[in-house]
């Protein structure tokens, strides 16, 4: 009977976690979307664990219990592999994004606005 | 610091329609003027050489002179336009090629016919442009690249090997940063596909060849650097990492340069 009430624990805290920092909006749009979903599997399997039993005989692995590492396993490495990427995108627009702006800075000045360039140098970090 | 003040209508007087990114590639490019030019010089905490090198280049191709200062902590910048270059500042660091892209996206936003690049340090003298120029109109190529063979160590000969190997490019110097860019080039560079590039090297070629474009080079002298040190051959670690992070990008784009050796043989 204990699994069974550590399992449910770790679900529900997991799910409150996840659905305490979406409402509170420390996750945005897509992210949010995904770990909603990841707090309904944790909700699931915390508190109805013969859930892994059932998918052990319905996919044919024998020993059930390593399924649910698999799936999060596998689901991490995606993540992370998708987390790359978007890292990427960002870096990319950082990039040309600070070109632009020096660009425009000096458009500015070349047409005769004024930008304070002392007191630039010494608001830089 | 006030700039005298232009007409609003259009930044330079000549200003032409930039090219689209996918721009046709003509099978001979028109010989580039040195006068429709830009020389872009990325630099980064280069003040002691920098004002040099732009009155070299001024009096040498009388083109507009463009520094970009990549985040530098010393007056590099101030120095510049004393020196009678334009000069844009990077709020962030992002090392001589994202300097120079910026230098190539100015340019492409302002219609110059061609950018000439080389480095701040002094090491690429400016009586050596015209030779770029020369072997532009010479060979019809959209990129020339200066080279200085005679300088090159033998860790490097060795890595450029491996590189030729790698990547079908038929180039002696990857490396160097003294480079003449046509219309067609410009346009290439300055979209967001060279924008993750780290290097101005194998990557940017690859993406010039993946075009079409032609590249030359052209032998010229250079000095040895007085002040820094090379970027990508500064210690073991540095080179081990430049040549894996190099090597994945041209297994990544194993098709570019081939292609491009294939077009010329057609």
């Amino acid at each position: 009977m204990t699994w069974q009430i550590t399992s449910a624990v770790l679900g529900v805290a997991l799910a409150a976690t996840i659905l305490f920092l979406v409402r509170r909006d420390h996750l945005h749009g897509p992210y949010a979307v995904w770990w909603l979903g990841v707090a309904t599997a944790t909700l699931v399997l915390g508190l109805f664990p013969s859930t892994v039993a059932w998918l052990g005989r319905a996919t044919g692995i024998g020993y059930a219990p390593v399924l649910p590492i698999i799936i999060g396993l596998s689901l991490v490495l995606i993540r992370m592999l998708k987390l790359d990427v978007d890292r990427s995108k960002q870096e990319r627009r950082l990039r040309r994004l600070t070109q632009k702006l020096a660009i425009l800075e000096q458009e500015i000045e070349r047409l005769g606005g004024r930008t304070a360039v002392e007191s630039d140098a010494s608001e830089d970090d | 610091m006030r700039t005298q003040r232009i007409d609003p209508s259009g930044i330079r007087p000549q200003n032409r329609r930039p090219l689209p990114p996918g721009c046709p590639v003509p099978p001979n490019p028109a010989p580039l003027r040195p006068a429709d030019c830009l020389a872009v010089i990325p630099a980064r905490d280069e003040a002691a050489t920098v004002a040099d090198v732009v009155a070299g280049v001024r009096a040498s191709l009388g083109c507009e002179v463009l520094v970009v200062d990549d985040a530098s902590r010393d007056d590099t910048s101030a120095r510049a336009r004393a020196a009678g270059a334009s000069s844009l500042r990077l709020p962030l660091g992002l090392g001589a090629w994202g300097a120079s892209q910026a230098g190539i996206r100015y340019a492409h936003r302002h219609g110059f016919a061609g950018v000439v690049t080389l480095d701040a340090d002094g090491q690429h003298l400016p009586d050596t442009l015209p030779a770029l120029f020369s072997a532009q109109a010479a060979t019809g190529s959209n990129v020339v690249i200066g080279t200085c063979t005679g300088r090159l160590s033998r860790a490097k000969r060795l890595a450029w090997q491996y590189l030729r190997v790698l990547t079908g490019l038929r180039i002696a110097d990857f490396t160097s940063g003294l480079r003449l860019y046509d219309g067609c080039a410009i346009a290439a560079l300055a979209g967001p596909e060279a924008s993750l590039l780290d290097y101005q090297d194998v990557g940017v070629l690859m993406l010039l060849s993946k075009r079409g474009l032609r590249i030359e080079e052209a032998p010229v002298r250079m000095m040895p650097r007085r002040t820094g040190h090379s970027r990508v051959f500064a210690s073991w670690p540095v080179v081990a990492k430049y040549m894996l992070h190099t090597t994945v990008l041209c297994l990544a784009q194993i098709d570019a340069g081939r292609g491009h050796e294939r077009r010329r043989a057609a």
